[in-house]
C-alpha cells in the first residue's frame, strides 16, 4: 500500500508538474489543428507516443511484464471517443488537463472534474451500466494491429519512429519567428524549472518517458497497465461514497499526483490563482465534464488512456479513439468559436449604415 | 493610440480570440494591451503575434496568475 501511495503520487507530480511548465494541453492542439491549422502539439503527442511505444515494447520483450491488447469493443470506442472530444472542447481541458488545471486554482476545471468523476462512476459502476455493457458487447477479436496485419509488433514500432523521426526534422527545420517572452527574473535551475518556455517537443519527450515509467511502477502494485485517468478518477468517487477499498489502485494516487504536481508547479512559478469562471463558463465546464466522463467510460479511455497510451501499444482502439476525438474537438469547435463570430458578423452588416 | 483589452478569468482560447477581434479595430502602428490570466496565454498570446508579424513591445507578469502584454500592429 506504502510502494502504491508513493510511486504513484511521484509518478503523478511528475506527469502534473511537466504539463503545466510545458502548457501541455491535447483539447488545445486538437482545437488549433482545425481552428489555426497548426498541428505543432499533434506532433507534440505523436513523439509522446512513439517514446512510449519504444520503451515499453522493450520492457515488455525482455519480460518485464506481458501486455494482451484483448478485443475491440469498436461502436463504443467510435461514440465514445466522439463525445468525449465535444465534452474537452465544452469543459476547456481534457481529464489530464483538467486536473492540472484544477491544481492551477481554476474553479472551472473543479467543476468540470466534479463533473467528469460523477459520470464516469454512473456508467461504470451506476445507473447507466446496463448501457456501457449493451454498447461494449459489439466486439472485434483483434485489438492489435499487429495481429490484424500479421505482422512483428516491431515492425510497426519502426515504421511509427521512423514516420515521428520525419515530421520532428521537418518541423524543426522550418525557419522559426522568435517568440517574445517575459523577462527572466531568476537564473539557473530555478530558471529552467520555473520560468522558462519550454518547447512543445521537449515537453513531449518528458511526457513520453513519464509514460513509459508509469508501467512498471503500476504493474509492481498489481495493476497491469500505464497511465489512465478516467477509472482512477471514477474509483476516488466510488471509494468516497461506498468506503469499499478495493476502488484503490495505484491510479487513484497517479492523478491525485497529477493535482499535487501542477499545484506544487504553479505555485513556485507565480501561476497560481483562485479564479472564478463567470456564469456561462460554469455551465460549459459542467455540461462539458458530464460529457468526458460519459465519452471516456464508454470508450474506454480518455486522451491519455486511449490517445497516448493505447496507440503507443498499437491498439486499432487506441489509434481509432484518437481519430474521433480529434473529430469530436473539431465539430464542438466549430459550434463554440467559428460560427458565433459568423452569426455576428452577419448582424453587424445586416444593419444599415 | 493605445486600445486596453481586459480579459481576466476568461479561459482559453478566449483571451487569444478576443485578441485577434481587437487588434482588427486598430490602426497599423496603434498598440493593443491585453491583460489576462489563462496560464496557457503566455505561450499562445505571443506566438500568436509573433507568427502574424506584430510587434510586441511589452510583456510583463502582473502579480500571481496575472500578465499584460502590448502588441504593436504591423
Amino acid at each position: 500500500m506504502i510502494q502504491m501511495i508513493l510511486t504513484g503520487l511521484l509518478c503523478g507530480a511528475l506527469l502534473g508538474f511537466v504539463m503545466q511548465r510545458g502548457r501541455f494541453c491535447l483539447t488545445g492542439g486538437f482545437r488549433d489543428m482545425f481552428l489555426t491549422k497548426d498541428n505543432r502539439m499533434f506532433y507534440a503527442l505523436l513523439i509522446a507516443i512513439a517514446i512510449q511505444s519504444i520503451g515499453v515494447y522493450t520492457l515488455i520483450h525482455v519480460g518485464v511484464f506481458e501486455f494482451n491488447a484483448g478485443t475491440l469493443p469498436i461502436i463504443a470506442v467510435i461514440i465514445g471517443s466522439f463525445i468525449f472530444g465535444i465534452g474537452i472542447i465544452f469543459a476547456g481541458g481534457c481529464a489530464t488537463g483538467t486536473w492540472y488545471r484544477a491544481g492551477e486554482g481554476l474553479i472551472g476545471s473543479w467543476i468540470a472534474l466534479a463533473g467528469y468523476m460523477l459520470m464516469a462512476a454512473v456508467m461504470k459502476s451506476g445507473v447507466l451500466l446496463p448501457l456501457d455493457t449493451a454498447v461494449k458487447e459489439v466486439q472485434l477479436e483483434n485489438n492489435s494491429i499487429a495481429a490484424t496485419l500479421g505482422v512483428n509488433i516491431w515492425i510497426l514500432v519502426g515504421i511509427f519512429g521512423l514516420a515521428v523521426g520525419f515530421i520532428v526534422y521537418r518541423t524543426l527545420r522550418k525557419p522559426k519567428v522568435k517568440i517574445p517572452g517575459l523577462k527572466p527574473k531568476r537564473t539557473g535551475l530555478a530558471h529552467i524549472l520555473f520560468e522558462k518556455r519550454w518547447h512543445p517537443f521537449v515537453t513531449a519527450i518528458l511526457v513520453g518517458l513519464i509514460a513509459i515509467l508509469a508501467w512498471p511502477l503500476s504493474v509492481a502494485t498489481g495493476r497491469i497497465s500505464g497511465l489512465g485517468i478516467t477509472t482512477p478518477s471514477a474509483n476516488i468517487l466510488q471509494y468516497l461514497v461506498t468506503g469499499e477499498l478495493s476502488f484503490i489502485n495505484w491510479g487513484v494516487f497517479l492523478v491525485l499526483g497529477i493535482f499535487l504536481g501542477s499545484l506544487f508547479a504553479a505555485k513556485m512559478s507565480g501561476e497560481f490563482r483562485f479564479r472564478l469562471p463567470d456564469l456561462r463558463t460554469t455551465i460549459h465546464s459542467f455540461s462539458g465534464g458530464l460529457m468526458m466522463g460519459f465519452g471516456a467510460a464508454l470508450a474506454g479511455g480518455c486522451s491519455i488512456g486511449n490517445g497516448l497510451v493505447m496507440t503507443a501499444m498499437m491498439t486499432w482502439q487506441g489509434w481509432i479513439s484518437l481519430a474521433f476525438m480529434i473529430l469530436g474537438t473539431w465539430t464542438a469547435s466549430y459550434f463554440v468559436y467559428v460560427r458565433p463570430r459568423k452569426k455576428a458578423k452577419q448582424t453587424t452588416h445586416a444593419v444599415p449604415a | 493610440m493605445k486600445k486596453t483589452l481586459e480579459v481576466m478569468g476568461m479561459v482559453c482560447p478566449f483571451p487569444l480570440v478576443e485578441a485577434k477581434e481587437a487588434i482588427k479595430d486598430i490602426q497599423s502602428g496603434d498598440e493593443l494591451e491585453v491583460q489576462f490570466d489563462c496560464t496557457q496565454g503566455t505561450e499562445s498570446i505571443p506566438r500568436w503575434a509573433a507568427e502574424a508579424g506584430h510587434e510586441v513591445t511589452a510583456y510583463e507578469q502582473l502579480g500571481e496568475a496575472a500578465w499584460t502584454i502590448t502588441i504593436k500592429k504591423k
